[in-house]
């Protein structure tokens, strides 16, 4: 019963006017950047963490998050109407477009809001119980686990983000380094500074995600030149019963599905959704159906969405390691408020991780108002041009990174990682992966030099251990299968090429 | 593979000490050889693999490098409200077919007046005058 009771602490935290107003704002926030294009919830939450320094942590922990869940409650909808996912809603793109085609987009919509409510509160139960198990696991972790996890992580994303570990690994190591820059903290030593004074406490993170994420995602679509139509249709919210009992097994069974998958290292939204749908196509009652427009596959993929994103703050506030880049954004988040994430977290400061979880349930309620019987507002947004949108989205740019230290050559920084990050994607590079091996790298350093001072110095630590021992084992089992697929692969293209004609 | 070197043999220059014991040096150093030998695998790979045109368009990233740049030197060397003027008449060069002057002026104004409710609401330190 402890966790109702910290939950009724949570909830006390959660309520109280000036938090209620912050999870609104998080909400409407999450929902607008998840409907619009050339911002996603990586780039928001790094324009406005600057502007979270002036309220208290509890807040703008509350509103960061509401804009991360939020993103994928709005970003559902632009799939839905328009097929045209920005943050992660591929999934939606299939069955909800279809739907929309038929005349049925109020359905789709509605299947959309109330399974990404199932799932929220799937996933918040989940978290409620899980999270403080698996902080005191956490606790068995030496520094040779955490360095073991940190790698298992940097694989996962890589791979899951670009597709190639290859090309993953090397923008996770390019980050690592890029963290490298600025005071050693052990021994004094300026690194990689230039003898630029600027540079002597490290790269800005704010400066590197505004770069990489939002001023190279306008220029993307600067260069694609997208004209969007805006949806005119009419919308029919309400569903007949037999319709809206159709929901909730396909929604339940994304629910899990996303849960599970979120807590998973490199796990995520994305993942989740395919995997839902993938299921609901072998196991519904309906899996004829599906991918001509049917209700199952809009409910499985939005619940599983929606649970994935709020259980993958489990790793993150339970061990302090953060799974995806938008965690990794987080965990930013919370260190700037001077909180250091991990197994001590949830005993040292419960008002701020029960408050969090309460403000996940209140924000699911928010966001089945804003998004269920409110959407026809919201859909407006769309009307909005590219033209006027993008000079603003740079005006916050400048704004968040200047307003971090008061400094004008912040600006300069961001520009050059826009560049940077603009080559990236042109390179067909993500720069997900680098904005992990970034904030972990750091940490990675400290834990690889703790542990080999323990160990004398002998790498055995690393495979002896049995917690680093397996994580170890299986990021091997993961390369020798990339690299038999590889080899597998060319063997095929090889023997294609020398086919007579 | 040439970030590698770039790092790998700045961090020749730091102590890099021994396992037990790791200088500020060691860790860098052994990122960057990590790294150096996936841009060798990479290399590698590019042979099996079919080649794909590169998508680079200039034009746009530079408009958007010069805003940000001017919005930079004009505030330092002006104020921030006429960095934000220039800032979005430079940037609305970028990717549109129509360039409004009146259109560009009504989006200043709506930012100078964020800016403003940023400095005088959550006490933001902005130069703006």
């Amino acid at each position: 019963m402890d966790v109702l009771h910290n939950l009724a602490l949570g909830f006390a935290v959660a309520l109280t006017w000036q938090n209620l107003l912050f999870c609104a704002i998080g909400c409407m926030v999450g929902t607008l950047v998840g409907m619009l294009p050339g911002l996603g919830p990586l780039a928001t939450i790094s324009i406005l963490l600057p502007l979270t320094y002036s309220i208290p942590t509890g807040g703008a922990l509350i509103m960061l998050a509401g804009i991360y869940y939020g993103a994928q409650y709005g970003d559902s909808v632009s799939a839905i109407t328009m097929k045209i996912p920005h943050a992660s809603s591929i999934v939606a793109c299939i069955d909800g477009y279809q739907m929309t085609l038929k005349g049925k987009t109020g359905l789709a919509l509605f299947t959309a809001g109330v399974s990404s409510f199932i799932g929220g509160s799937v996933a918040i139960v989940v978290l409620s119980f899980l999270a403080p198990m698996l902080g005191e696991v956490a606790l068995l972790f030496g520094p040779a686990d955490y360095c073991a996890l940190m790698l298992v992580g940097f694989v996962c994303v890589s791979f899951v983000t670009t597709g190639s570990l290859l090309n993953g690994m090397a923008m996770c190591l390019i980050g690592v380094l890029l963290g490298q820059i600025g005071t050693d903290v052990n021994s004094g030593t300026q690194r990689f500074t230039m003898n630029m004074p600027f540079l002597a406490d490290g790269i800005g993170l704010v400066s590197i995600a505004l770069g990489c994420f939002g001023i190279a995602e306008i220029t993307k679509n600067l260069d694609n030149k997208d004209e969007r139509t805006p949806f005119s249709g009419t919308i029919k919210l309400i569903p007949t019963w037999p319709e809206f009992k159709r929901i909730f097994p396909s929604a339940l069974r994304g629910s899990v599905i996303g849960s599970f998958l979120g807590i998973l290292p490199g796990g995520g939204p994305v993942i989740a959704q395919f995997a839902a749908y993938a299921v609901d196509k072998k196991v519904s009652k309906y899996k004829d159906e599906i991918g001509t427009g049917c209700i199952e596959g809009v409910a499985g993929q939005a619940a599983a969405d929606e649970a994935a994103a709020r259980t993958s703050f489990i790793p993150l506030m339970s061990i302090g390691i953060p799974e995806n880049a938008v965690m990794a954004l987080m965990m930013a988040a919370f260190m700037i408020k001077g909180i250091q994430p991990g197994p001590n977290m949830i005993a040292g400061h419960p008002d701020l991780f029960w408050g969090l979880v309460a403000s996940m349930w209140v924000g699911n309620c928010f966001l089945l108002i804003l998004n269920v019987p409110l959407v026809r507002y919201w859909l407006t947004v769309f009307k909005i041009p590219y033209s006027v949108l993008f000079p603003s989205i740079l005006f916050f740019c400048c704004i968040g990174t200047y307003s971090i230290n008061n400094s004008l050559d912040d600006v300069f920084i961001t520009a050059t990682f826009g560049f940077i990050g603009y080559m990236f994607l042109r390179l067909g590079l993500d720069a997900a992966p680098l904005m992990l091996g970034f904030i972990l790298g750091p940490m990675l350093e400290e834990n690889m030099r703790r542990a080999l001072l323990l160990s004398r110095g002998s790498f055995t630590t690393f495979i002896t251990r049995p917690i680093s021992g397996t994580l170890l084992g299986l990021i091997g089992i993961f390369i020798a299968w990339q690299v038999v697929a590889f080899y597998l692969q060319a063997r095929k293209t090889t023997a294609r090429h020398q086919q007579p004609a | 593979m040439a970030i590698s070197l770039a790092f790998g043999l700045v961090s020749l220059r730091y102590p890099i000490g021994h396992f037990s014991r790791a200088g500020p040096g060691l860790f860098p150093l052994s990122v960057s050889c990590l790294l150096f030998l996936i841009g060798l695998f990479t290399v590698v790979r590019a042979r099996f693999v079919e080649r794909v045109p590169l998508d680079f368009k200039v034009k746009n990233i530079a408009i958007i490098l010069a805003s940000l740049c001017g919005f930079a030197v004009v505030s330092e060397h002006l104020n921030m409200i006429a960095g934000i003027v220039f800032m979005v008449f430079c940037a609305s060069f970028a990717g549109t077919a129509s360039y409004s002057v009146i259109r560009n002026l009504k989006i200043s104004a709506g930012l100078i007046a964020v800016a403003l409710a940023f400095q005088k609401l959550l006490g933001f330190n902005l130069p703006l005058y």
